[in-house]
């Protein structure tokens, strides 16, 4: 009994939670035997070097298992596998080569949509946000951020579309679609990544990002597009960086000639 | 937002705001990856063990009460993880032993000067995995300070007196451990 109280005293006093009395209990243990007083400096020592033992950092690809994990279950359905295999194989058709002039004309009616919704949505008073909103916003923009890093164009795709879903995104998710705008190397994920910004326009952030990527882009149809929204929203700071584009020998004629209305129209 | 218990967001959880799942993650993915990497299990497996606790915890948060303690729940869940998965590796586990021994000795080439006491940290880790799975588990528990021993008893099924004596005496087992492979 008393050897069973001596150890539940110890490995106390080694976690440093024993109270004045267990203290002073333990301190007579120790006296009335040297046994005792042995054991617990032995201990003490393999105690204090298991704080040694090396622990690894866990990589980032824990943390993209996890979210990839939780996005599929906050989609909340037994039948997400077969909605993502149907999406996948609706983008796969949706964005081959041949309809990128029906992308095109998509992102002409998105500049058009933009100035529709100005006018829809004067007077809107700001939603409440909630502690819950927030804390399902965080979730869902650390997704955004981990799926707009994966190699697979699909994911990335997917990323745009989860940050859609985003009522306030914050400014790490805008950056992180603006350097998809800049250096994704697949057009449809950069072309979503616009019409995802679209959704922000009237955050200055945005705005500023897009127009400086005008001159960073070498696809037509993503030239186009930014020349359509820019026209939509009447920007005039997009003069310069269009203008700068125009000296580009290798633009596109019909580009060339949309920038050039493009301007007119501005001015 | 990060007042909110684990308890709390293990209920909301239940609920339907699976979401809220993502902050106990966050909360808890390096204490649980300690655990099995500590356990004995390579980084990667660690990693995946981590991943199988959260699995779980949703595949089972309908017998969520929130009564008792959380962390005591989730590490009963991470024990379960890891019996799991060594009974379905039993052929595999000690090679995954030396290889998560063989993985610290190369991190510590880089470290000459800090030699010795690597050599005496890696033999205490060599006698800490010579220990049964039982021993590991409770003293790794009883290092966590966030860890009662009323919620590790909790975990071990045992009363928290119980805990502490089953927490001395692995100790007392790891230092003698130690100390034949010093003689050795």
């Amino acid at each position: 009994m008393e050897h069973e109280n001596f150890e539940i005293l110890a490995i106390g006093y080694l976690r440093g939670e024993l109270n004045e009395d267990e203290i002073r209990q333990l301190e007579s243990l120790l006296e009335e035997n040297g046994e005792y007083r042995a054991t617990l400096k032995a201990l003490e020592s393999s105690w204090q070097g298991m704080d040694e033992f090396g622990t690894p950092t866990p990589s980032d690809d824990m943390d993209q298992q996890f979210f990839k994990f939780l996005g599929k279950e906050m989609e909340g359905t037994e039948h997400k596998g077969k909605v993502s295999q149907i999406l996948g194989k609706f983008l796969d058709w949706v964005f081959r080569p041949q309809l990128a002039y029906a992308m095109l004309f998509l992102a002409i009616g998105l500049g058009g949509g933009y100035l529709l919704k100005q006018n829809g949505q004067e007077g809107t008073v700001p939603a409440v946000v909630t502690t819950n909103v927030t804390d399902a916003t965080e979730v869902r923009e650390r997704l955004v951020l981990t799926l707009l890093e994966q190699p697979s164009a699909n994911k990335r795709l997917e990323g745009v579309s989860e940050a859609n879903k985003i009522a306030q995104v914050d400014e790490t998710v805008i950056y992180a679609l603006l350097k998809t705008l800049n250096n994704d190397s697949n057009v449809n994920v950069r072309l979503a990544a616009i019409e995802s910004l679209t959704n922000y326009v009237d955050n200055a952030l945005v705005r500023q990002g897009l127009i400086q990527s005008i001159p960073n882009q070498e696809s037509p149809i993503i030239q186009v597009t930014l020349a359509n929204l820019m026209l939509a929203l009447e920007e005039k700071k997009s003069i310069a960086p269009f203008k700068q584009l125009l000296q580009d020998k290798k633009l596109d004629t019909s580009v060339k000639k949309k920038i050039e209305e493009t301007i007119a129209s501005i001015i | 937002m990060h007042q909110l218990t684990d308890n709390a967001l293990m209920l909301k959880v239940k609920s339907g705001e699976v979401d809220k799942l993502g902050l106990i993650y966050e909360r808890h993915k390096k204490r649980l990856f300690g655990f099995f990497y500590n356990l004995g299990n390579d980084p990667m497996t660690s990693e995946d063990l981590v991943q199988n606790v959260f699995v779980r915890m949703l595949k089972y948060k309908k017998s969520y009460t929130g009564e008792g303690s959380f962390m005591a729940w989730m590490f009963r869940t991470a024990r379960n993880v890891n019996y799991d998965f060594h009974k379905k590796n039993k052929k595999n586990t000690n090679q995954t032993d030396v290889a998560a021994i063989a993985y610290k000795l190369e991190d510590e080439t880089s470290e000459l000067e800090r030699m010795d006491k690597k050599d005496t940290m890696v033999q205490l880790e060599r006698a800490m995995h010579s220990l049964p799975m039982e021993k590991r588990e409770v003293l790794i528990l009883s290092k966590y300070k966030a860890m009662k021993f009323s919620e590790i008893g909790e975990v071990l099924g045992c009363s928290e007196g119980a805990a502490k004596v089953k927490a001395h005496r692995a100790l007392n087992d790891l230092r003698s451990a130690f100390e034949k492979m010093q003689i050795q």
